[in-house]
């Protein structure tokens, strides 16, 4: 189990590549800011889980306990053969006119396996807190499973919290839109699963990690 | 006659089982506009459809050639790099694939089908920055993903530029005067009729005369319950804005 402090006002962004432990606890003070990026994608080297019986699970916590803290946080899985992501994220909001922005977005092929569940809690003094709660996911493949709990518990009155959870396949339509343009089927597929997976990296501030990330992911979509 | 582009013979297609169009003839040859007009559900947006390959259109008998290739042979991919170039009724919005990425991609892959050198970047920018002032594109829409928050507008725009960046040999615009206001509509005309060289010609797909004023065809057929029952001249066209296509239902 990783832990991490934010103190009063302090802005960190965190990027984390296929990281080697599963539970990350992050505990923000006051008006504290944190972006938090967590990317699971194979490298030629080494496979994204050990074993399907055994997947790949992450378990992020954040808690908010002082007035006006912010939180992103950006998740990206890319799974292909028998690979199993589990992605849990628990998000508490503890204080006032906190917000919280999550974005998820699971990419599965052949007979890979995704798991995403969104705890957010908005506790009963916690007013005028804004949370949103995105989980997006593709199925490359008729044999990908794709589970996705939602679990949203808010006790205060005066908040705003959305959630959304999609699940589909490539849009045909858009697909055959740059076929017409003369772009083979094959390097339209993969324009389209890699501008899907690039999307949730695009607030990242790095740009050079960005464009790192960006070169991985069209390696990956080949 | 010589440079036919374009053969259609006894075409049947169906969409879900149901047949749509029932024996179609049509002849284009290269410098021509054609006008197909007719109601709704006469089957003028399937033939656009079953020209670029669209895999929910099922062909059931006739035949299409196209410069003298059968085009029900080629993926849609192939009849787009062979010069078949729609202009889409509702453009599709493409998140996270920039026009640049679209468009670079789009005419590389029809200078590799026709054996020429790719583009390099200074070059492709260099024909964009050129083909963009004949529809008035905006750097603020190159800028963007694939139609992404375009205006009804500027989404057609979009697509005539698309046009001028591929040069094809037969463009079918299928009901390009649809949501566009006046001047949006001059601005596209304009575009096509820019484009207008003796080796390509065009298909207008429309309901409504009113295109017919600025690309004018020199044919147009009336499609009804998926044959072509009438062809004339462009008083065709003012024709039937008078009477209506109730004597062809």
């Amino acid at each position: 189990m990783a832990m991490q402090h934010l103190n009063k006002s302090q802005q960190q962004e965190l990027v984390l590549v296929n990281p080697e432990f599963q539970d990350l606890h992050i505990v923000q003070e006051e008006n504290s800011h944190l972006r938090l990026f967590l990317i699971c994608i194979p490298s030629p080297n080494r496979p994204l889980a050990p074993s399907p019986n055994r997947p790949l699970a992450y378990d992020i916590t954040v808690e908010q306990n002082g007035v006006g803290c912010s939180t992103e946080i950006y998740a990206l899985a890319y799974g292909r053969q028998q690979d199993a992501v589990r992605i849990h994220t628990h998000v508490f909001h503890n204080a006032c006119e906190g917000t919280s922005r999550q974005v998820l977005q699971f990419v599965l092929n052949d007979e890979a396996q995704g798991d995403f569940y969104g705890e957010l809690k908005i506790m009963p003094h916690a007013q005028r807190v804004d949370a949103l709660q995105t989980n997006r996911n593709l199925l490359l493949s008729d044999d990908a499973l794709m589970r996705t709990r939602p679990q949203l518990e808010i006790y205060a009155d005066d908040v705003k919290a959305n959630h959304g959870a999609t699940t589909g396949q490539l849009d045909e339509s858009a697909l055959f839109y740059m076929q017409q343009r003369g772009i083979g089927y094959h390097q339209a597929r993969q324009m389209l699963i890699a501008a899907f997976m690039k999307q949730v990296l695009a607030p990242m501030s790095d740009e050079s990690q960005k464009e790192f990330l960006f070169d991985a992911i069209d390696r990956i979509v080949h | 006659m010589a440079n036919e582009l374009l053969i259609i013979r006894d075409l049947h297609a169906c969409v879900q089982g149901k047949e749509i169009i029932k024996g179609l003839n049509l002849s284009i040859h290269a410098g021509e506009v054609h006008a197909i007009m007719g109601p709704n559900g006469a089957g003028k947006s399937t033939l656009s459809a079953v020209l670029t390959g669209n895999p929910n259109y099922e062909v059931t008998s006739g035949q299409i050639i196209f410069r003298g290739k059968n085009l029900l042979e080629m993926e849609p991919e192939v009849r787009a790099r062979e010069g078949i170039f729609l202009s889409f009724q509702y453009p599709v919005e493409i998140p996270g694939v920039s026009m640049v990425n679209f468009m670079r991609t789009a005419v590389n892959a029809k200078r590799q089908y026709e054996g020429q050198p790719a583009l390099s970047a200074t070059e492709f920018l260099h024909l964009m920055r050129e083909k963009k002032k004949l529809v008035g594109m905006t750097d603020k829409m190159q800028n963007r993903a694939v139609n992404e928050g375009f205006s009804g507008g500027e989404k057609k725009k979009n697509e005539i530029f698309q046009m001028a960046m591929l040069q094809p040999a037969l463009s079918i615009l299928d009901e390009t005067d649809s949501g566009l206001d006046i001047d949006a509509l001059r601005i596209v005309s304009e575009g096509v009729n820019a484009l207008r060289t003796p080796d390509n010609a065009s298909i207008v797909i429309t309901h409504y005369q009113r295109l017919l004023d600025y690309i004018v065809p020199d044919y147009v057929h009336v499609l009804a319950d998926g044959r072509i029952v009438k062809t004339g001249d462009k008083t065709l066209a003012l024709e039937l804005e008078e009477n209506g296509y109730a004597t062809f239902e």
